[in-house]
């Protein structure tokens, strides 16, 4: 039987064994064809199809942190966390995307363009959630819910929005968070812990603590199948919270700073003179930094951007200021310490000081007669200071200046404050190819001239002379370590000529600050009026006949008590006029409130004058 | 000798184990593939199997001559059922292309590709005297093939129709075409299909698509194609294993238990588990034309050919789809894919090449 089982049947031919072996042939390669196909896909390239499996099932989605809130040096909370809804959307998920634009840019009250140009976008980082709206309201978040299984792809995040609860009242301060910027996010590298879209903190404590308050994300890694549902979760991290950031703040002096500033162009530091904390840091105008926390339209943007106040800058660090006769404090301290004068020399002040062929006015023409150094502060004697800077010269003030911090930022955690200009001859002969006159050195010692400052350098410095000469670097942040700079041992009689002479500023009959004087309790201080268009007179009656741009700064410091001062305030209102009329009440404000807050004084008696 | 120790030891067995070989695989695949969806697809194709076993034992035991004389009635009845289909067939997803007969559905269109393997074998038998068919002799089968498959056209099922027409052209040249006949309709179809297709504006053309088969969008296939693509590289070398196929398990291999059932074998068994496929389907394909080369008659010989080319066509079209070098189009896997009509088909063919290959023995 076997013999037959290979035998062609008696039909076949051999056209037809040939054509069977062409066939055959063709079926073999065929096969070959699949087989060689199958090698490649499965053997060669096995690793990157198993990839491509890989991200089609596995979801990787990150949950935020809660943000870390910001709290003032009671604990009373300044930036806060309140519960909000993101509509979420996975670009891969949704089938139709006109339609699912058309439902919800009618209920989003946006544009239906604007929505797919998101899902389009999201689509480049593949099986990414992408947020189409951050805080949609709650009707709208309850809309779109009741149509949500109609809409695959999109969902709704229950998340946490920042909440600064004093909007523009701490601002500047505080800062703000925004998106993340595509540079930031580059700069981060692939290890990034931002995605495109997360909010970072822009400015103020928000930047200098990003890291703190930030936290870090948990993740969420979850098997999909095709159709985007949930199967199973194969791993979670849970994200851990922000830490909470103490400032030295104090936010009822901050809200009485603002109170009293009263929106006028300006700024106010509170610090504590002894130990360097900021007690208050108000700059004006301001803005609602709940504004940056979703993206805004252009029009809000052009307006902050374009306003020629310029509310977005933080005056306080970054306003630079002729430090007018606020100056006279420092020039006083360094004639004493140094031995160019006693606290009884008398200097004859006629109404004018000549030096060669110039002749320098005192602002009160009639003269001040014999003055010594407290009275001189007093009163403000212009033609004394002039005397003292004569006689210094440039060098000792400017170095002086150097050593008190003038001229360099104060060393507060914020990054972004200028520094101010203390003139040397060295600078003036780079600056304009001039070598320095010595009218200069008179005009420089009565806070006029080149001389440039920030209200917190102000701050510094003064605090530095009245705590005796130690020079504290400025700090918001309660976790910052104390830093003396140096200590510059100003003699107790010296200090305490000083002290008379600025506590005589508000209290004697004819200093220059009186009008702001309280029987509750002791303090001192220091007007300064710095012209900012010359020749104009800065004693006009009333300021408020000149157009607002060429009017005076006011400048005024105040501190209290006057004996180991608690708490220094300094305030400048831009183009107010003057610093006695002016600045000096919104420093006895946040003074006032100081002792109010302490529950020396009682709150009902003082809401009287401002 | 009994009569019964002939029968049985005259059986090609090693057919027999190629074809159960392949039926185990396949019901891994399926159960792998419906555990997801409907597991009653599983136990449905159990049941078909048991069904298609009892047709090829009947088609292995009536003698094949028989299917000489009843050519013309079971061509008569493909196309009746062809129509019917049309007229009360059920529509699924755009398309008539199941007859109910019972709890069970009947695909017509999967019963004319063996049916029209039959009529040509028969036709050839008729004309055996003629060696090489000229045009004149090809305009009674060229239109006798196209009733079917234009009426499976209409269905609308593009990829039935494909096979019962490609089959139908692989039987006629091996049956015989003259040389020149051959060349000139070689060249006319070459030289001509491209032209009809690049006269076409883009839009007939996809009009042309989506009329001959509306029920697969351009745009899903492609999908399809993808998500076949990566379960099938995925499986990499020894597969992913049983039951652990990412892409099936999770749904993301779409039509897994029929048209893309091979994605499957590749995803759980690799390249090791779709080798072994292949070489058992060579081996069922080499078997079959040898058992042609041996039948004792023409007849016989034709419809092994014929009935290889049939399985060689839907594993290469099948296979290639779910690898990404062929378009998508509905093409079943023989004897793994799920579907009744289709597993019957298979094993009635099979009971057939068993049949012709036993009685050669008879004379």
């Amino acid at each position: 039987m076997n013999s037959t089982n290979n035998i062609p049947g008696p039909h076949i031919d051999d056209d037809l064994k040939w054509k069977a072996k062409i066939f055959m042939a063709f079926i073999f390669c065929l096969f070959t064809v699949l087989l060689l196909r199958l090698l490649n896909m499965q053997v060669f390239k096995g690793s990157y199809y198993e990839g491509l499996a890989r991200n089609n099932r596995i979801r990787i989605i990150s949950i935020p942190a809660q943000r870390g809130q910001i709290l003032d040096r009671n604990f009373e909370v300044l930036a806060d966390n309140r519960p909000a809804y993101n509509l979420m959307v996975m670009p891969e998920d949704v089938s139709d995307v006109s339609s699912i634009a058309g439902r919800l840019a009618e209920i989003l009250e946006c544009e239906e363009a604007e929505i797919i140009e998101k899902i389009k976008e999201g689509k480049k980082r593949p099986y990414n959630p992408v947020a189409l709206a951050r805080d949609i309201s709650f009707y709208q978040m309850a809309s779109i819910e009741t149509q949500l299984y109609t809409m695959p792809g999109v969902s709704i995040d229950a998340t946490s929005e920042r909440d600064y609860v004093l909007k523009e009242l701490s601002a500047h301060a505080l800062g703000f968070l925004g998106e993340i910027s595509r540079r930031q996010l580059e700069a981060f590298g692939p290890k990034s812990p931002y995605a495109p879209g997360d909010l970072i903190g822009k400015s103020g404590v928000e930047s200098i603590c990003e890291e703190t308050l930030r936290g870090t994300k948990g993740v969420r890694i979850f098997e999909v199948d095709a159709l985007g549902r949930k199967i199973h979760v194969l791993d979670e991290r849970a994200p851990v919270p922000g830490k909470d950031v103490v400032l030295t703040i104090d936010k009822r002096l901050q809200l009485a700073a603002c109170r009293s500033l009263g929106g006028r162009a300006g700024a106010v530091v509170a610090i504590a003179p002894s130990t360097g904390e900021i007690l208050a840091m108000v700059s004006s105008p301001s803005f609602d930094p709940n504004l940056f926390l979703s993206p805004m339209t252009p029009e809000t943007w052009k307006e902050i951007i374009e306003d020629p106040m310029h509310p977005l800058e933080n005056r306080s660090i970054r306003g630079q200021y002729s430090p007018g006769s606020v100056f006279k404090v420092l020039i006083a301290a360094l004639a004493l310490n140094s031995g160019f004068v006693t606290p009884d020399d008398k200097v004859y002040c006629p109404g004018s000081y000549s030096l060669g062929d110039s002749t320098f006015k005192c602002w009160r023409k009639e003269g001040h007669g014999h003055v010594d150094l407290a009275t001189a502060l007093t009163q403000s004697c212009d033609v004394y200071f002039y005397v003292l800077g004569e006689r210094l010269g440039i060098d000792r003030i400017s170095s002086f200046c150097q050593d008190m911090g003038l001229g360099r930022p104060t060393g507060i955690e914020f990054r972004d404050e200028l520094a101010g200009l203390v003139p040397t001859r060295e600078w003036k002969q780079k600056r304009f190819k001039e070598p320095w006159q010595k009218g200069e050195s008179v005009i420089t010692a009565i806070g006029q001239g080149f001389t440039l400052v920030t209200p917190l350098q102000i701050a510094k410095v003064m605090s530095g002379i009245v705590n005796g000469g130690k020079v504290i670097t400025p700090r918001i942040l309660a976790s910052t370590q104390m830093t003396q700079e140096r200590n510059l041992n100003i003699r107790e009689n010296e200090l305490a000529v000083i002290l008379e002479g600025l506590k005589a500023v508000v209290e004697a009959d004819r200093g220059t600050g009186r009008a702001i004087k309280d029987p509750r309790f002791t303090m001192g201080g220091k007007t300064g009026t710095v012209q900012v268009v010359r020749g104009y007179t800065s004693k006009l009656p009333d300021q408020s006949d000149l157009p607002y741009k060429i009017r005076d700064h006011a400048w005024f410091f105040g501190f209290s008590p006057v004996e180991n001062p608690e708490i220094l305030v300094v305030a400048i209102v831009e183009h107010g006029g003057s610093g006695s009329a002016i600045a000096a009440p919104v420093v006895r404000d946040v003074i006032h409130e100081y002792y109010v807050s302490k529950g020396v004084i009682d709150e009902q008696v003082c809401q009287d004058n401002r | 000798m009994s009569r019964y120790a002939r029968i049985t030891d005259n059986i090609d067995w090693g057919l027999i184990s190629t074809v159960i070989g392949i039926i185990f695989i396949g019901l891994l695949c399926l159960y792998s593939s419906s555990r997801v969806t409907n597991i009653a697809i599983f136990y449905k194709q159990l049941t078909w199997i048991l069904i298609s076993v009892l047709a090829m034992i009947v088609a292995f035991i009536v003698d094949y001559r028989v299917l000489l004389r009843s050519a013309w009635p079971l061509y008569i009845l493909m196309v009746s059922g062809l129509i019917l289909v049309l007229i009360i067939g059920r529509e699924i997803s755009g398309a008539r292309r199941w007859l109910s007969l019972g709890p069970l559905g009947i695909q017509p269109s999967e019963l004319a590709k063996v049916i029209v393997i039959i009529w040509l074998a028969y036709w050839g038998e008729q004309k055996k005297h003629i060696q090489g068919y000229g045009i004149r002799e090809l305009v009674t089968p060229a239109l006798f093939i196209f009733i079917p498959v234009g009426l499976i056209l209409i269905e609308p099922d593009l990829g039935t129709a494909g096979i019962v027409a490609l089959i139908s052209c692989t039987l006629l040249l091996l049956l015989g075409i003259k040389r020149s006949t051959f060349i000139s309709l070689l060249v006319l179809a070459l030289s001509g299909m491209p032209f009809v297709w690049y006269s076409l504006k883009d839009y007939q053309r996809l009009r042309i698509i989506s009329f001959l088969d509306p029920s697969r969008d351009p745009l899903g296939s492609g999908y399809h194609a993808m998500q076949s693509k990566i379960a099938v590289g995925s499986g990499g070398l020894l597969g992913k294993g049983f039951l652990e196929g990412t892409q099936t398990q999770l749904r993301f291999l779409p039509e897994h238990h029929t048209d893309f059932i091979f994605s499957v074998v590749a995803e759980e068994w690799g390249f090791a588990g779709s080798a072994l496929l292949l070489l058992l389907y060579v081996t069922l394909v080499t078997k079959i034309m040898q058992i042609g080369f041996k039948a004792k008659d023409r007849f016989g010989t034709m419809i092994c050919f014929g009935i290889a080319a049939y399985f060689t066509l839907h594993l290469f079209i099948n296979i290639a789809m779910a690898i990404g070098i062929f378009p998508v189009v509905g093409v079943p896997l023989p004897f793994i894919s799920y579907g009744g009509s289709f597993m019957l088909i298979n094993w009635i063919c099979i009971g057939l090449v068993l049949n012709i290959s036993w009685r050669r023995f008879i004379f």
